[in-house]
């Protein structure tokens, strides 16, 4: 069941085509990636799939209801998680649930206990609680600008961007809620500039580019579009051929062999491989096992950057 | 279920957006503490004028009232009243001068090189036949009494276009008070068979420079004050603050979050409303117990009448603000706009001064204003005890205008909704 259907959608802004003929379906309880540089088109399709912007041409559903003829019904269908932090910040964490809950027309018992759910799932002590929101850090505001999107339990959760900005502690605990929402069955369209992010957390990543979606798959078949490699170099204090040998006949390992460096002066062991992070301690290991002294191990992965250059020649942060 | 939900939504964004004022400190100041501010300043700087300590206005009395006159083909030179009239002013602590003659601006001397120079507020001139015209010493071929009204002549100075105001109604407030004690004279004097015909001439005096205003009570200058700050109120706490509403929501990017909440457009604005509303009628409130319990305001209280006044002139308040809000792209440009309408529009809307004091054609402005007219109304009601009939024109242009500007409001804010 699709929850997201975008159809030959364009927007245009006077000369500007902003999105241009765009379709995309995004099946029940899949978590999908928008990835791109800026003026990609990437916040300007989800303002529209959000029905802030209606599109110049074609058509946005999100289940059973249209987002331009249905917008009341496709609003309660959906949570949209801004990248700023959109709650009022004289409010504290509660009012702020209780403000965007009674929006959702929740009241009474209902919406009490929902917003316990939230708070909790912020993980807000009961002092933070009843601090007004301008006294939070970025993590924590970052958590209760997620839950006020969640508190009406809408099925499709659009989230722009929600680490930007966080320190990798922070990044990783909304990671874990992201993967939480996901285990619950919800339809996810996350953008994002970090492909990290969306290696780590999407089914499926679409790369825009102009208004246009250039690439669509999981992260491991943008991967595999590339003529790269993953390498993992190993340099030794000795490289015999028989070592390279053994390393060519361990699973998971597509080729290996000595490289002489002209400038260092020395010689690597190259192991090509599509799963570098599961072989890399078996590599390790057996290079060392055969007596030979590692003295340093490099990894070389292809990202989804890689795929993004190679497709457009540009950077994703130009 | 949808009325429900619906009023559910309104409650929640004008709680918001109401406890957006309470909980800023900026905000508390500009929206209700400078009000506030204003009145207490307006109070202890006028607050006693009209009829109470006068020692800062200077008078300059001309009293002729010693001079020859002839009353009935017979010399008079009785001064009596004019002496008493002149020791009433410096009892109630007006500061008197006394000149010989008005003269002319050029001769040191006289009262009006004194106006002049600044030495003096006003002139008053007493008139030779004061004494005889009161006293009912002009009699007719029976020897009956012929009234007659003594004429005072006041002056004031033109250049000071507020404070001539002050010094105006001040004297003006203290001759009303002086005909009434003289009336009860005359009428304790007169014979028994007499009181009857004493009785009609009620008005003996009159003064030339503009008609007084005179009320069942005797007003100070904070009375005339306190409902003309009505008006301010709208300005300040409606109009300004309706204008930030939407333009500070944009700013911080909460009400984009709304728009793509199942919220109809009408509800945010009539949530937006509310709250303005709330925050008017908190303003207007604090303006008007603080007149009562610092300055003793002498005032009527038609209170469904003042609350119906001020409803209707924040449709158009609120109105402009919304228009202002919807249009512009963030707070700065809004508040930016707010100020630049609403401070010359505290000149024009006869809180301050009358509008009869501006050039005619700000006068003509000033009247199309509906401030002006809940001014104009509150005036009649809390000063004149005038009923709702009296201000019913008042009241429908408010109504009109009122409903012209939401509605205009309500188009700026779903154009801007286009604009997200």
């Amino acid at each position: 069941m699709n929850d997201i259907e975008v159809a030959s959608v364009t927007k245009r802004f006077e000369d500007m085509v902003a999105v241009d003929d765009l379709s995309l379906t995004v099946t029940r309880g899949e978590l999908i990636g928008l990835l791109g540089p800026n003026g990609a088109g990437k916040s300007t399709l989800t303002k529209m799939i959000s029905g802030m912007l209606n599109p110049t041409s074609g058509t946005i559903k999100i289940g059973e209801f249209c987002v331009q003829t249905q917008p009341m019904k496709v609003k309660e269908q959906l949570g949209v998680v801004p990248q700023d932090i959109v709650l009022y910040d004289y409010l504290n964490a509660k009012e702020n649930l209780s403000f965007y809950g009674r929006l959702y027309g929740l009241t009474g018992s209902k919406l009490k206990s929902r917003i316990n759910e939230l708070l909790e799932f912020t993980q807000l002590d009961e002092k933070a609680v009843k601090r007004h929101v301008s006294k939070y850090s970025g993590g924590m505001k970052r958590r209760v600008n997620i839950a006020a999107a969640l508190l009406h339990e809408p099925q499709v959760i659009l989230l722009d961007e929600p680490t930007a900005g966080l320190d990798p502690q922070n990044k990783h605990a909304l990671w874990q809620i992201i993967e939480t929402l996901k285990s619950q069955g919800k339809t996810i369209v996350l953008t994002t500039h970090m492909m990290d992010e969306a290696e780590e957390l999407c089914d499926r990543v679409a790369i825009m580019d102009k208004g246009k979606i250039i690439a669509l798959g999981s992260p491991r078949e943008l991967v595999k579009k590339v003529k790269m490699e993953n390498t993992i170099t190993v340099v030794p204090d000795k490289a015999a051929p028989e070592l390279v040998e053994k390393l060519k006949n361990m699973q998971g390992v597509k080729n290996a062999y000595i490289a002489f460096d002209e400038d260092e002066k020395t010689q690597a062991l190259k192991v090509i491989t599509d799963n570098p992070d599961d072989i890399l301690p078996d590599v390790v290991a057996a290079v060392a096992k055969d007596g030979t002294k590692v003295l340093s191990v490099q990894l070389s992965k292809v990202t989804l950057e890689d795929v993004f250059i190679t497709l457009t020649g540009r950077s994703l942060r130009e | 279920m949808k009325i429900k939900r619906g009023f559910n939504q309104v409650a929640a964004i004008a709680k918001t957006d109401f406890l957006g004022v309470l909980r800023n400190k900026t905000a508390i100041f500009f929206t209700l503490l400078f009000p506030l501010f204003f009145i207490v300043i307006i109070g202890f700087t006028f607050g006693q004028s009209g009829t109470g300590d006068m020692s800062r206005i200077s008078i300059g009395v001309v009293n002729l009232d010693g001079e020859l006159i002839a009353v009935n083909a017979t010399n008079s030179v009785n001064s009596t009243i004019g002496d008493t009239f002149v020791e009433a002013l410096q009892t109630v602590n007006f500061t008197v001068s006394n000149y010989g003659e008005y003269g002319d601006p050029e001769t040191n001397g006289t009262a009006a090189y004194a106006i002049r120079q600044g030495n003096i507020d006003a002139i008053l001139i007493i008139p030779a036949n004061f004494t005889e015209s009161l006293s009912f010493q002009y009699l007719d071929n029976m020897s009956m009494p012929i009234p007659t009204r003594a004429h005072l002549e006041l002056f004031v100075d033109p250049t000071q276009t507020t404070g001539s105001v002050i010094t105006q109604q001040s004297i003006l407030g203290f001759i009303s008070g002086f005909v009434k004690q003289y009336q009860q004279i005359a009428m304790q004097q007169a014979p028994a068979d007499m009181k009857a015909y004493i009785e009609v001439l009620t008005d003996p005096l009159t003064v030339t420079t503009q008609d007084a205003e005179i009320t069942g009570n005797e007003l100070q200058w904070i009375d005339y004050m306190v409902p003309g700050t009505l008006g301010l109120v709208l300005l300040w706490s409606g109009l300004n603050h309706a204008s930030m509403t939407i333009a500070t929501e944009r700013t911080k990017g909460t009400f984009q979050r709304m728009v793509i909440a199942p919220v109809s457009p009408t509800t945010v604005l009539l949530g937006k409303f509310v709250s303005n509303l709330a925050l008017v009628y908190m303003s207007a409130f604090i303006m008007l117990v603080s007149g009562i319990l610092m300055f003793q305001v002498n005032l009527y209280w038609d209170i469904p009448v003042i609350l119906l006044g001020i409803f209707l002139g924040s449709l158009s308040a609120i109105g402009i603000g919304l228009i202002i809000s919807s249009l512009t792209k963030n707070e700065e440009a809004a508040n930016s706009i707010a100020v630049i309408i609403s401070v010359p529009l505290q000149f024009f809307i006869g809180a301050f001064f009358p509008l009869t004091m501006m050039p005619e054609a700000a006068q003509y402005f000033g009247e199309l204003l509906p401030f002006t007219k809940l001014v104009d109304a509150m005036k009649d009601i809390m000063t004149k005890n005038l009923g709702f009939d009296a201000v019913v024109p008042e009241m429908t242009y408010l109504l009109i205008s009122g409903i012209i500007l939401f509605a205009l409001g309500t188009i700026a804010y779903r154009v801007s909704l286009k604009r997200l």
